[in-house]
């Protein structure tokens, strides 16, 4: 586990991928709010000419501008849609999760392959706004990506029939945007392999039953297919974390049992409904004063520091992946949780969506003539647009990364966290 | 596996989506508002040209006024460095010499991934799988990357160290200017090893060792590089392409076609680069898969049930008909001796047929070669390729790239012709 953990702390999903929980909301709040920024300026600069009784009614009654102040003071300007929130934008990220799980195992794609999907899609949104790039195009590009991160190169063509598609172009727009969109880190580092680890070390007890061990694999399995993917899990925990908490949802003594002969040296008498280590005859287990040297002491002092905070932290793991159990499946796929939760903000999204980035086929299109235009002066000469001088600092991403960044370093090459 | 849910119950979330815009009115605008006077209302500064639209004659619908932050970091990041000239070009991308923005004597390679016409499907597997890779292995003997940005055309850039002192091919092959002996051979080694072994502790496989693939550093430490086939180790049961490696530093399983395979595919290709460091030439320079089996028969041994059970139930196992017994290591000692006893005892370790008994890569890192004299040189003071080195090696440049054929891990070379394989996509 230590050195697993020494390990997990080089990764990518370390690196530029975890977070505290308030990091990630401060994020996802930053997020909206621009998002609302820019598509507030993009639809009122689109709405300069419209005459006002060419607004649709609904848009807004002439009393609810409350959240969408009109700098003009009225006039010709268009209101402003209701745009979402960031709990809005949650819900939508779940449910749309909740859609690629299904669509992934509709195409009987790997564990992994799923998994990766959904990570890299959660991820894309934490910086990007649901408003700003369609979720349902996403997913399925994020599937497209996924198989390609672990390992499976489809072709776009038949990867399309397995989903009902024919549309190629709308797949491949998009895989760039999620490619940038998710810091062009492709590893994920999955829990499905320290499963596989902890039931070996299991067996290797020797007094556990068989039909126990394997029930509480299969548990834990399920659970790692769905609960860490929907949930902030990987954003917050280390994969043998993730673990050792489905393992705990799973049987719960079975997970105490491996915290102790992970902790051997540590006597654990508060964990309950085991023997308590019995069979680990240690050193610093006896409490014969005279025989315990400083170094032990010490010894037990910091193992008993750590197990507490490893235990503290499956806690808290325990409790997100229980909000979101493998019976929950059933709830997202639910015709009445789909009407009374996602239509609304369907509703409300289909006037909010960024005019200009909805549309990932026409997006690119725009992109690559801008690109073409300026080539010209591009190679040898130095890439000098004003646009980009002046504005280095203003989404000054140095900023913000310093505002979260908090003990990471900052001259990691990638930027250090968002 | 029931309904499809992608078009069934309960809602038309995965169908094809409708393009359904925003109203956009079909006249455009002469007078679009200028952003000064539109603050958005969170305080947001904008960037300039923000709802002027950029380029104002844009067709319908407008580009975006402004980069989203990701964009911005993109434009960050691909500013911090400056392209100059061209270094070498690789079979998927083109590598060109720059530098820091801020500080010119900072040097780096850019390695530019190169659009192929001929890969209908998005982002390359290459390109995929490289990035994937050099993002999470940090290792001193592991080309680092340092920065990635796309250009605006989608083209992909990996900011690599630059690594200006060629690679093991060319050391080798510049016989008349470049000599060197036994303790440099295990200085190299040594750190081609604990590359290879910190690629296996992480679960990857490298898939393409060979000299032109270890490049040497400022300091004289040699990285492995080009991860563009690597690939994690697969969980037991998963089919892996066999069509991969060099066809010089390709193992035996690979060329009976198996498609379960492990780390040591990679240590019989160290095997080989081991070898030719020693005789500076190619150990086993087939000119086909027949031909480089019948060299692997005639230089190390015939495989058979005897020396590797099961060999012979591999798909493509066809060997000559005159059996030659597996060598011993003293059969190496006259072309190999020159680095000791132990030297050819591991070289000999490291080519065992079958893959199960061959050396691993944290067992070499033990052999006792390394703590018998000489001790390996230092990196300062290794042997340096001279002036001419690029002519001979573009001379020695011969194409020896393994073509990916058909199957679920995408083609390596452009043409070949691809087929879907679901299957390996499935549990
Ligand atoms: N990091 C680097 N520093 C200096 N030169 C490099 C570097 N990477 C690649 N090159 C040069 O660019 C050429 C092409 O690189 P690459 O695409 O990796 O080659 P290949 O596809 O032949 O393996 C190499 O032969 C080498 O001369």
């Amino acid at each position: 586990m230590a050195t697993e953990d020494v390990r997990y702390r080089e990764s990518s999903q370390f690196r530029l991928w975890s977070f505290s929980h308030s990091q990630l909301a401060a994020m996802r709040e930053n997020t909206n709010a621009k998002a609302v920024a820019s598509i507030s300026e993009r639809l009122s600069s689109l709405g300069a000419t419209v005459p006002p009784s060419s607004i649709p009614m609904d848009i807004s009654a002439p009393t609810s501008t409350a959240n969408t102040p009109d700098p003009e003071g009225g006039g010709g300007t268009p209101r402003l849609p209701e745009f979402l929130s960031p709990a809005d934008e949650a819900t939508m990220v779940t449910f749309y999760t909740a859609e690629l799980m299904r669509a992934g195992a509709h195409a009987e794609f790997s564990d992994e392959i799923i998994a990766t999907a959904a990570t890299l899609f959660r991820r894309f949104y934490v910086t990007n706004s649901i408003m700003t790039y369609p979720p349902q195009e996403m997913l399925v590009v994020a599937l497209f990506f996924g198989c390609k991160a672990e390992g499976a190169f489809p072709r776009i063509t038949d990867f399309l029939k397995t989903f009902g598609r024919e549309r190629p172009e709308e797949i491949l727009a998009g895989e760039f945007l999620l490619f940038r969109g998710i810091r062009f880190s492709i590893d994920v580092k999955h829990p499905f392999r320290a499963l596989r680890g902890a039931v070996m070390e299991l067996r290797s007890l020797g007094d556990i039953e068989e039909t126990r061990i394997e029930a509480a694999e299969r548990r834990a399995k399920d659970i790692l297919r769905f609960s860490p993917l929907i949930t902030d899990a990987y954003f917050h925990y280390t994969p043998s974390q993730i673990m050792m908490a489905a393992l705990s949802l799973a049987d719960r003594s079975l997970a105490e049992r491996l915290i102790q002969a992970t902790f051997h040296h540590v006597n654990v008498p508060e964990i309950s409904g085991t023997n308590s280590g019995a069979d680990t005859p240690n050193p610093t287990t006896t409490n014969t004063k005279e025989t315990n040297k400083s170094e032990d002491n010490k010894a037990f002092i910091i193992g008993s520091y750590v197990r507490d905070k490893v235990l503290g932290t499956i806690e808290s793991c325990r409790d997100m992946l229980s909000k979101e159990l493998p019976e929950r499946k059933e709830h997202w796929a639910n015709r009445a949780v789909y009407k009374a939760q996602v239509v609304p903000l369907k509703k409300k999204l289909n006037k909010c969506h960024d005019p200009d980035r909805w549309n990932l086929v026409e997006l690119q299109k725009v992109r690559r003539e801008q690109a073409l235009s300026s080539t010209k002066k591009l190679d040898g000469s130095e890439d000098e647009s004003a646009a980009l001088k002046d504005d280095g600092a203003v989404f000054g991403s140095e900023a913000k990364r310093r505002k979260v960044s908090g003990n990471k370093k900052l001259e990691d090459p990638f930027g250090g966290p968002l | 596996m029931g309904a499809s849910p992608l078009v069934a119950y309960p809602n038309d979330v995965l169908q094809q989506q409708q393009h359904q815009h925003h109203r956009i009115p079909s006249q455009q605008s002469p007078f679009r508002r200028q952003p000064s006077v539109n603050p958005p209302s969170n305080g947001t500064p904008l960037l300039p040209g923000a709802g002027a639209g950029g380029r104002s004659s844009a067709p319908h619908p407008q580009p975006p006024a402004t980069l989203d932050n990701l964009e911005q970091m993109n434009e960050d990041e691909k500013r911090k460095y400056v392209k100059g000239r061209k270094l070498g070009e690789g079979t998927y991308a083109n590598v060109y010499l720059g530098h820091s923005r801020s500080d010119p004597s900072v040097l780096v390679a850019i390695k530019k991934i190169k659009v192929q016409k001929e890969y209908q499907d998005g982002l390359a597997p290459d390109a995929v799988r490289e990035l994937k890779y050099l993002m999470e292995l940090h290792h001193p003997n592991i080309i680092s990357l340092l920065s990635v940005f796309s250009s605006k055309d989608q083209n992909l850039n990996l900011v690599l160290e630059y690594l200006p002192l060629g690679d093991l091919e060319m050391l080798i092959r510049n016989v008349d200017s470049v000599s060197y002996g036994a303790a440099d051979i295990k200085a190299w080694m040594g750190m081609l090893t604990r590359a290879v072994f910190f690629c296996h502790d992480n679960f990857v496989l490298h898939r393409d060792i060979k000299p032109n693939n270890l490049l040497i550093a400022a300091d004289g430490e040699v990285k492995l590089a080009d991860f563009g086939l690597a690939r994690s180790f697969a969980d037991p049961g998963h089919k892996m392409t066999s069509n991969v490696i060099t066809r010089w530093y390709r193992p035996p399983e690979l060329l009976f076609g198996a498609r379960h395979y492990s780390g040591a595919v990679d240590i019989w290709s160290v095997g080989c680069v081991f070898a030719e460091l020693i005789i500076r030439n190619a150990f086993l320079p087939g000119d086909s898969e027949v031909e480089q089996i019948a060299l692997i028969c005639r230089h190390i041994g015939t495989p058979t049930e005897e020396n590797w059970p099961g060999v012979t139930l591999l798909k493509e196992y066809t060997v000559p008909s005159d059996v030659v017994p597996v060598l011993g290591k003293e059969a190496y000692m006259g072309r190999f001796g020159a680095v000791g006893s132990e030297g050819v005892d591991l070289l000999v370790k490291t080519m065992i047929l079958d893959p199960k008994n061959r050396i691993t890569a944290r067992q070499m890192l033990e052999h006792r070669w390394w703590r018998t004299d000489p001790k390996p040189t230092r990196k300062e003071d290794l042997p340096r390729k001279s002036g001419g080195g690029a002519e001979v090696k573009a001379a020695a440049d011969l194409k020896r790239r393994p073509g990916v054929v058909a199957d679920d891990e995408g083609p390596r070379g452009a043409k070949v012709a691809r087929k879907l394989d679901f299957g390996a996509a499935k549990k």
